[in-house]
């Protein structure tokens, strides 16, 4: 019982990249859905740290250095955890 | 790209901003073509280099891809390259650029490449500005953990090109063995999971996030309104610079044009062959030239803008803009160079991912008003507003409503087109990447602008070469024994199909004169006012303004049989339409159906334009009719 209420509470903890305030440090907990091949292309993939830097119809982020410019569509698509509840 | 006997090929590859294309300049200097493939519209650059034992290798310049699982056009050529696909000829070794700034990113397609069984060295390009970021690289224990070479370097610098050419000694390394890849396990897992290790050890980053210059520059030029002002100001400055500046050399041009034109008349008696080199080819090829300097000058600032890294940026803030016409930003460039020529204007869509969204930005982009039809409304706009040309407000509102009727029925259309074509099978929605700033690298610049400017010159002068020549037949033959050119083009198989069309565009409001005139111009727009000076039998003048001005004056008193004005507001309104409209630019189709890769498209647009000017010419003459215009 105490071992599925904390898997939910880690659910919980999980929001989309368009759910995520700028500034915010995350990392990637699972990318799904049909841009997931291409963001991985780009360079996104689970476990990997990045920055939201701005919002809007397309938002911007900063992974390893680089600034990747994303749809919302797609950072939706994008499922990440607050960097302090994944480490 | 034959392959001899004695020398090898080795192939760059690596993502988008890596910098392949520098690293490739530095290899092989000025000893490198442009190949084209038939069918593929993007292109492989071919050099050659010498290693310092002295062995000559030939180095290909794939496009650059973010993976080999060819979604996209890029990188369908270069997996076809590397597999030997394209021409039979598979690379011998696969030098893969990767970006130390980036290696968690980059990685991912050096391992595919090792995994593909090929002899792979690494060139771990920008390690200063990695150094810079703060990452520790370890470009032995790297090279140790993917099992081939790896080479630090800063190519944009010059720094480790010797030591490259130096790992690229024959006998080539062997194939690594990717010892990553397990039975059973998913490759992309197992590939994600090797990097991210082995950046642990060999590219270790600090935790926190670091401001950089770029990100304060974007702070500033990405700003939702600051961004915009910049934007907006940028590109007046540039559409200003592209009509004023290379309004100077195209004098020149046109002065060298004439002297030729002039030597050729001098040296040679009055006869077919002296009117077929200075009328057909000098004309035909001059008017070719005398837009280079506008497109050169097109393409030198399209480089600063990609150099420097900001053209990311205008794709990026156009994006929104441009979704509302079924397109992304990324069309944003292409329509943008089609108001000074739609030539670089289609070549530019290259960037644009999707094929959909390329094909349909190639569709509507002549509708941008190019230069070439700058002659015609510069004549028929002072007539329509009864004035003198010059700087009268209401003239320059009439060419503003022009611009902008233009690029709103080309955004109409793209919305329909696009919507027809349907989604695209594997849409990703908008992604990009946004390169840091840099300063622009003059020689790819320059190399850049040399190439496309050559491109220019020696494809689409040959095809309008070809065309002049045959106009120049068709306005020549059969002769007429008389000093009267008017009467003499009027004999011509030109003019008597002036006389046969006559039927066909009285319903614009045209006689048979401007159906002929519009008929000449169908090989470039511009031409439809020197063939109404044949027509209306005008005095040339070395001045322009002058001869329009005379021109302005015949056009204004002709008359049908009936007495009637022939130009009145409502078929000088019509004319305007259908210049803004119709595809009188034979390079332009020769250039989409180069592009698209099928001259249906081609064909296609010709006919859709040329039939939707008619049609909007029709009803503006007709419809103005009907409700007492006119």
């Amino acid at each position: 019982m105490s071992q599925a209420l904390g898997s939910d509470l880690r659910i919980d903890s999980t929001l989309t990249l368009n759910q995520v305030k700028v500034g915010c440090d995350v990392k990637i907990r699972v990318l799904s859905g049909p841009g997931c091949q291409r963001l991985r292309d780009l360079g996104f993939c689970e476990k990997m740290r990045l920055r939201k830097l701005t919002h809007g119809r397309n938002l911007i982020c900063s992974m390893c250095g680089t600034r990747l410019a994303i749809s919302r569509e797609l950072a939706d698509q994008v499922v990440v955890e607050p960097l302090d509840m994944a480490s | 790209m034959q392959q001899s006997e004695d020398i090898h090929t080795i192939a760059l590859l690596g993502n988008p901003n890596s910098g392949k294309t520098t690293l490739f300049n530095s290899l092989t200097g000025s000893n490198q073509k442009v190949g084209n493939y038939s069918g593929v519209t993007v292109e492989i650059k071919t050099g050659e280099t010498r290693t310092p034992h002295g062995k000559r290798l030939r180095v290909w310049d794939l496009p650059g891809c973010y993976s080999l699982r060819a979604p996209s056009k890029d990188e369908q050529v270069a997996v076809d390259a590397l597999s030997g696909k394209l021409d039979g000829e598979k690379p011998d070794l696969v030098v893969c650029v990767v970006d130390a700034s980036n290696l968690e990113r980059h990685l991912q397609l050096a391992l595919q490449v090792i995994e593909l069984g090929l002899p792979v060295v690494v060139a771990l390009n920008m390690v200063d500005m990695a150094e810079k970021a703060g990452l520790r690289l370890d470009p032995a224990k790297l090279s140790e953990e993917l099992g081939v070479p790896v080479v630090p370097m800063a190519a944009d610098k010059g720094k480790g090109v010797i030591e490259l050419k130096q790992a690229l000694r024959f006998p080539f390394p062997a194939a690594a063995h990717a010892k990553w890849k397990t039975e059973g396990e998913d490759g992309d897992e197992a590939r994600r999971d090797y990097i991210l290790q082995i950046c642990e050890v060999a590219a270790r980053r600090t935790e926190t996030h670091q401001s950089t210059v770029s990100d304060r520059l974007d702070a500033w030029l990405l700003h939702p309104v600051l961004g915009w002002v910049f934007f907006v100001g940028l590109m007046f400055t540039l559409f200003w610079a592209i009509f004023s500046w290379a309004g100077i050399p195209m004098g020149w041009i046109e002065a060298g044009q004439d002297a030729v034109a002039g030597w050729v008349e001098g040296l040679m008696g009055e006869g077919d062959l002296r009117s077929l080199l200075v009328d057909g080819v000098i004309g035909g090829v001059g008017g070719v030239l005398v837009f280079l300097p506008q497109i050169l000058m097109l393409f030198f600032f399209i480089g600063l803008l990609e150099s420097s890294g900001y053209m990311a940026r205008a794709a990026f803030l156009m994006d929104g803009v441009m979704g509302k016409a079924g397109l992304s930003g990324k069309s944003f460039l292409p329509m943008f160079s089609s108001f000074a020529c739609a030539i670089p204007g289609v070549m530019a869509t290259r960037t644009i991912d999707s094929a959909k969204e390329r094909i349909t930005t190639m569709f509507v982009a002549p509708w941008m008003s190019c230069s070439a039809r700058l002659p015609v409304y510069f004549l028929i706009v002072p007539l329509l507003m009864g004035e003198s040309e010059g700087g009268s407000w209401k003239q320059a509102l009439v060419l503003f409503g022009i611009y902008a009727l233009g690029t709103l029925t080309a955004f109409v259309v793209a919305r329909l087109l696009r919507g027809k074509l349907g989604p695209e099978k594997d849409h990703t929605g908008f992604m990009l990447e946004l390169p840091p700033y840099r300063m622009p690298q003059w020689g790819y610049i320059i190399r850049h602008v040399v190439e496309r400017g050559w491109s220019f010159v020696a494809k689409a002068g040959t095809v309008i070469l070809g065309l002049s020549i045959l106009l120049w037949a068709l306005s020549t033959y059969p002769k007429l024994d008389a000093d009267d050119d008017g009467e003499a083009l009027a004999h011509s198989a030109m003019g008597r199909m002036g006389a046969v069309i006559e039927p066909v565009v009285k319903p614009l409001g045209f006689d048979g004169r401007i159906g002929t005139a519009i008929l000449t111009s169908f090989a470039a727009r511009e031409v439809f006012n020197s063939s109404l000076a044949v027509l209306f039998r005008v005095e040339e003048s070395d001045d322009d303004v002058e001869t329009r001005d005379s021109l302005r004056e015949k056009l204004a008193l002709a008359k049908w049989p009936d007495g009637t004005p022939i130009f009145t507001t409502l078929s000088m309104i019509s004319i305007l339409v259908f210049y803004i409209y119709a595809l009188q630019c034979l390079p332009t189709s020769a250039v989409v159906a180069k592009e698209s890769g099928s001259w249906k498209w081609a064909v296609g647009q010709f006919v859709f334009m040329t039939g939707f000017a008619y049609a909007a010419a029709l009803v503006v003459f007709q419809g103005g009719k009907l409700l007492g215009f006119g």
